[in-house]
């Protein structure tokens, strides 16, 4: 692809969105949503157009930003099958949640607002998934977040809408100040920051430092939190950021970076990613909030993938970034279809939707299966992909205790299906828990198009035509196709899997799905539910650990610096002032006295003169000698 | 010629002002509006007119000024040498730019204004006159004359404790006037001024034939004690005192460094001493306390002057003299300085984070961004000292429409604690969006200068062979507090529901004015931020040339 109409095709995918946020923020009411679907639309056509026209990856250097003494940062595309493929996918989604939020935010004044921030989330990404060097990256990466922090707070009138933007915000600049601690660290050890050189292994501390973006933006243990509270932002940003592209960013980012990871800095990541999917799984189970549920999912599913980037399998993780993004923007929009009949968010006032909302009902229900591993849906291929590579990585360690990332995982995802059944048993089945006032019915057409259509793609034919292995299927072409680096998992490229790996598999799938439907919660304020709740506490744990003992270390360095370093300046201050009173004492007592004392003497003396030689110039002249000498004696 | 006239003609407008009758008092503030556009446009030519290619002095004049018979030690000799080199250039557009700013946000100004606007042009000139001079004795001038208009800007138009921070601004200041002052004397007994010692000696019988193996004649000459004291030539002349050559074998401060007062070297207690001086201009932690009081007693316009050109003459100072003059001492105590600018990082950023009141936020977010500054020149990389010059011109810029946001409130209710205003978004959607660009710009969003300038210093003290690696990494904390003070003050400020102390009709969008001032400044934050070349352009080569005297020793 070292054609130049390429090239520009990718410049103007990359400049379209950030033009539109301008056009579309100062364009009216009616006008922002259209324009800014079909800047999108045209985005989607060329990034269609460049991923079909190309033969291999390409690095086009469009320009310099920077140079200066020996350093260059030049601002280039790294277009590869990994780009490829979510450059498509970011921009689908994001036309489809856009097409559904003409419908959905109908009745809000500031549409121009809301698709503007869109665009600015478009072009960023587009950014990060085209950005040939770490710290254009890392440029990018940040201004998703703004683009996140602003789509959150879109509600800037809610008081909760507001922290969470804060908090999604903060939550990602420490993660973003590992990131860039890493990219500074690498400069120094490989002398460039471009990803076509970065081929090498480097030490595993720069690697986890590096991680540390990924911990932020995709939300892994210990930095979760800002995930559940960022479903405060209206439903389709949630599916489009915070389900199915932003939070990828970091699946990608690993990618990316993979030739970095040592074993070591992977053997972290893959239990890092392992803790987050067991942790959002527990976390989703007994939640209320219908977007919570789906928020910790993401988490779970989004600490898969780590998982699945930690034992080596790029083409596993990168896959279930894919299928993921699909059935979860589903489930989100869809759960957006059932606020928007309910005007509620909380499962406990739903239940036999499936009757008043049946089309709404089979999409999520096909989406929640995709989620689930259930086989003939695309999620099952790529998360057995996934358990095939933990499995093989784990046969590949020296400790057997490699065997607890598999094991863990395949309960994770048998916990998928327990908490997906609950949901759908809760919102759709049984007898309507709603008020008596409400009528639930089938949304509009723009809002259940979108729905249907990513339930549609949920099915395994689009991925792969055998039902159950994505071997060979075209995404695992594509996504071989300019990976950087060679250590990839060779069991997990040769999709060596177990035989009992699908029955099993299946299995828990079935157990949990069953368990999900037939269980019911236990009490709320029991310790498992609390602690699902709050999802173990974590929030609290940090406020605890690190929120408070800022502030309060921020508050007491204030007192300290008006108290004891301004004191000590004032006490400084005063005591010279002190000191000038206690000179100007002496001065006014002592040497006044003794120079007044001088002029006295001197003066009797040219008094006696005067009066015994009775001549003038004598006298003086006498009576300056004597002061003179009476002077140097005061000074010697 | 340009550079003078960037001095003299605000002088002279400051004069023209004092002079005028009474009855032209409404023309004041168009004089000192036409004066500094003129500045603008003045610096506009001054950057054309410089090549961004050579790294030394360039728009030199020179003139003889005063020369001082020693006796047997030699004579001195002061020139008025005004020249900029890639150094000093983007801090004199800087401060033409912000200089216009204050001008156009001082236009509400009513009392006193004859006072006022002289005032304002005096410090103008004598601004431009730090950035530009090239004689410490003319340097030193323009330094302390910039007090005294500044201290009555404080201590005339202030807020209700005017006079305890203009007086401590003043004494703060002069505590390191007078350390300066103690090295500039000792300096120019130490060094010798090549040219007119070879004049004096009558090696040269015209200062045209002194090339560079006359000058290499005169130093070995010097070296050996050949030269007899009296004829020796001593000078204030930057360019000479930069050069080890020419430095008195026995003088106090040789660079031999055998004078030991305290059992330390004189050169190096004389760094610390113009360090220490600087430093509180710049300022340091633990020499910044003056810096909050005079921000949150100072009227809008002086803050904006004070945070956006006077705190960059102390990371001037830095280059141009306490590390220009004592590389040994930037080189020996790179990491406690490094050091002092991570401790100003985390220390500001954590005192900021505890403010209720928004200018104080503001005054110790530039305590913590001016850290930024001393780790990169202490890291003496290129990126670092680049990344340090452009950090001071982000600064400049986004620190002036920090402090215009803070006076939008203050100007409409004279109250600038956060938790008296919330929801500001639904009433002042203008005046939100650029404070949240500004907020965003500060805290180091890419796109903006404010990024560039952290992560260049942040690279250049990482690449850096005299600090550690966790110094870097204590650093990077900074950005994450950035964003914690900031966002913590947007929150509280301007979103949920709309509450405020006053009435809402005391709360208008901002007027024109205020967005004339605020847009352009946005503008110019996200051009330099996309653009960075602009700067390093003009930087890189001096630069290059300022490092080579650290390779040397």
């Amino acid at each position: 692809m070292h054609d130049p109409l390429a090239t520009t095709l990718l410049t103007l995918i990359l400049l379209l969105p950030f033009a539109g946020f301008l056009g579309v923020r100062m364009s009216s009411r009616q006008v922002a949503g259209p324009l800014a679907i079909v800047l999108t639309g045209i985005g989607l056509l060329l990034s269609g157009v460049v991923l079909v026209g190309t033969t291999g990856p390409a690095v086009p250097i469009l320009a310099e930003w920077l140079n200066m003494s020996g350093v260059s940062i030049p601002i280039g595309f790294r277009y590869d099958g990994p780009t490829a493929i979510i450059l498509v996918l970011a921009h689908f989604v994001a036309l489809l949640v856009q097409i559904y939020s003409l419908s959905y935010l109908d009745a809000d004044a500031d549409k121009p607002r809301y698709f503007g921030y869109l665009q600015l989330f478009v072009g960023a990404k587009a950014g990060i998934l085209l950005a040939s060097n770490l710290i254009v990256m890392y440029a990018f990466w940040e201004l998703v977040g703004l683009a996140s922090y602003l789509l959150i707070g879109f509600w800037y009138e809610k008081p909760q809408a507001a922290r969470a933007a804060q908090k999604a915000f903060l939550y990602n600049r420490v993660g973003d100040v590992g990131f860039l601690i890493g990219i500074l660290l690498t400069y120094r050890i490989f002398g460039t920051v471009e990803f076509a050189q970065l081929t090498a292994e480097a030490p595993t501390v720069v690697g986890l430092l590096l991680f540390m973006g990924c911990m932020g933006k995709s939300a892994q243990f210990p930095l979760i939190g800002w995930l559940p509270d960022a479903m405060e932002g209206p439903t389709p940003v949630s599916a489009l950021l915070h389900a199915a592209t932003m939070v990828a960013a970091g699946i990608f980012l690993l990618a990316r970076i993979h030739p970095l990871l040592s074993p070591d800095a992977l053997v972290v990541i893959a239990l890092i990613g392992t803790v987050t999917t067991l942790w959002g799984g527990y976390s989703a189970l007994f939640q209320t909030d219908i977007k919570k549920v789906l928020a910790f999912s993401t988490v779970s599913q989004l600490g898969l993938m780590v998982a699945a980037m930690g034992t080596d399998n790029l083409n596993g993780g990168l896959f279930h970034l894919l299928t993921h993004a699909f059935f979860k923007a589903g489930l989100f929009l869809g759960a957006g279809a059932v606020i928007h009949a309910l005007h509620t968010q909380d499962m406990r006032q739903m239940g036999g939707l499936r009757r008043s909302m049946p089309v709404t009902f089979w999409a999520y229900t096909i989406c929640a299966a995709a989620l689930a591993g259930v086989p003939f849906l695309s999620g099952f291929l790529s998360k057995e992909s996934i358990l095939a590579g933990a499995f093989a990585w784990a046969s590949g360690q020296h400790s057997p205790l490699a065997y607890g990332i598999p094991v863990a995982l395949l309960l994770s995802s048998g916990l998928t299906a327990l908490y997906m059944a609950r949901q759908v048993r809760l919102v759709f089945l049984g007898e309507s828990h709603a008020p008596t006032q409400a009528h639930p019915h089938e949304p509009d057409r723009l809002l259940l198009g979108p729905v249907v259509l990513l339930a549609v793609l949920s099915a395994w034919v689009w991925f792969a035509l055998n039902p159950l292995s994505a071997h060979g299927s075209w995404p695992d072409t594509l996504f071989s196709a300019g990976q950087l680096g060679q250590p990839v998992n060779p069991a997990a490229a040769a999709h060596i899997v177990p035989v009992w790996l699908a029955p099993l598999s299946i299995a828990l799938v079935l157990l949990g799905g069953w368990l999900g439907f037939r269980l019911r919660d236990p009490a709320p304020d029991q310790l498992v539910v609390r602690a699902s709740v709050q999802y173990g506490f974590l929030d609290e744990f940090l406020n605890w650990l690190v929120v408070k003992p800022v502030v309060r270390l921020a508050h007491g360095l204030y007192r300290a610096d008006t108290r004891v370093v301004d004191g000590a300046v004032n006490g400084g201050g005063i005591g010279v002032v002190v000191l000038a009173h206690i000179a100007s004492a002496v001065d006014r007592f002592g040497v006044d006295g003794v120079v007044n004392g001088g002029a006295w003497l001197a003066n009797r003396l040219g008094g006696l003169t005067r009066s015994v030689g009775g001549g003038r110039v004598q006298s003086y002249i006498t009576a300056a000698v004597v002061g003179l000498l009476l002077l140097i004696w005061w000074l010697v | 010629m340009l550079l003078s006239l960037l001095i003299f003609l605000p002088l002279v407008g400051a004069l023209v002002i004092a002079l005028l009758p009474d009855t032209l008092r409404p023309q004041f503030r168009l004089i000192a509006l036409g004066v500094t556009v003129a500045e603008l446009f003045i610096s506009g030519l001054v950057y054309a007119a410089f090549d961004p290619a050579n790294p030394g002095y360039q728009l030199l004049q020179q003139t003889d000024w005063i020369t001082l018979a020693l006796g047997s030690i030699g004579s001195v000799s002061i020139d008025y040498l005004v020249g900029i080199d890639g150094i000093s250039l983007p801090l004199v557009i800087l401060s033409a730019v912000v200089m216009l700013v204050g001008v156009v946000s001082s236009w509400n100004i009513v009392e006193r204004q004859r006072a006022y606007f002289s005032l304002y042009l005096l410090l103008t000139g004598t601004v431009m006159g730090c950035f530009v001079a090239l004689d410490f004795f003319l340097f030193f001038l323009f330094f302390e004359f910039m007090l005294l208009p500044m201290y009555f800007l404080i201590g005339l138009w202030g807020g209700p404790r005017r006079e305890y921070a203009s007086i401590k601004f003043f004494l703060y200041t002069l505590l390191g006037s007078v350390l300066i002052l103690l090295v500039m004397i000792g300096l120019s007994m130490s060094v010798m001024d090549p040219v007119s010692t070879a004049l004096a000696t009558g090696l040269i019988n015209s200062p045209e034939l002194a090339d560079t193996n006359i000058i290499r004649l005169v130093q070995a000459q010097l070296a050996n004690g050949q030269i007899d004291p009296g004829q020796l030539v001593h000078t204030f002349d930057f360019r000479y005192l930069s050069d080890g050559g020419n430095y008195l074998p026995s003088a106090f401060l040789s660079v031999s460094g055998e004078t030991l007062p305290l059992g330390i070297p004189a050169r190096m207690l004389a760094f610390w001493a113009v360090f220490i001086g600087f430093a509180i201009k710049l300022p340091i932690v633990p020499l910044h306390t003056w810096l909050p009081d005079a921000h949150v007693e100072a009227p809008t316009p002086v803050s904006v002057v004070l945070a956006g050109v006077l705190l960059k003459i102390g990371g001037y100072g830095f280059l141009r003299i306490a590390w220009g003059f004592f590389p040994d001492g930037g080189a020996e105590y790179a990491r406690v300085l490094a050091g002092l600018g991570v401790l100003s990082i985390i220390y500001g950023g954590l005192n900021a984070l505890a403010q209720n009141d928004v200018k104080k936020m503001i005054a110790y977010s530039s305590v913590s961004h001016m850290g930024f500054v001393l780790l990169g020149v202490a890291a003496l990389t290129p990126e670092g000292i680049n990344g340090a010059i452009y950090q001071m011109v982000s600064h400049g810029v986004l620190s002036a429409m920090l402090f215009l946001i803070a006076g939008v409130v203050y100007d409409r209710t004279h109250d600038r604690r956060i938790d008296s205003y919330r929801g500001l978004n639904k009433t002042m959607p203008q005046y939100a969006t650029l404070t949240t660009i500004a907020f965003f710009g500060s805290l180091g969003l890419p796109g903006f200068s404010g990024f560039v300038g952290e992560l260049f210093t942040l690279m250049g003290s990482m690449q850096s062979a005299w600090l550690p690696g966790w110094f870097t990494a204590a650093a990077t904390l900074g950005i994450a507090l950035a964003a914690g003070y900031f966002l913590w003050t947007l929150q509280r400020m301007f979103f949920g529901p709309y509450w405020s102390r006053h009435e809402a009709s005391a709360l208008p969008d901002l007027t024109p004015r205020e967005r004339l001032l605020l847009i352009p400044l946005g503008l110019l934050a996200l051009v330099l931020g996309l653009f960075p070349n602009l700067i390093f352009d003009l930087t890189h080569a001096s630069v290059g040339e300022w490092l080579k005297r650290f390779l040397v020793s």
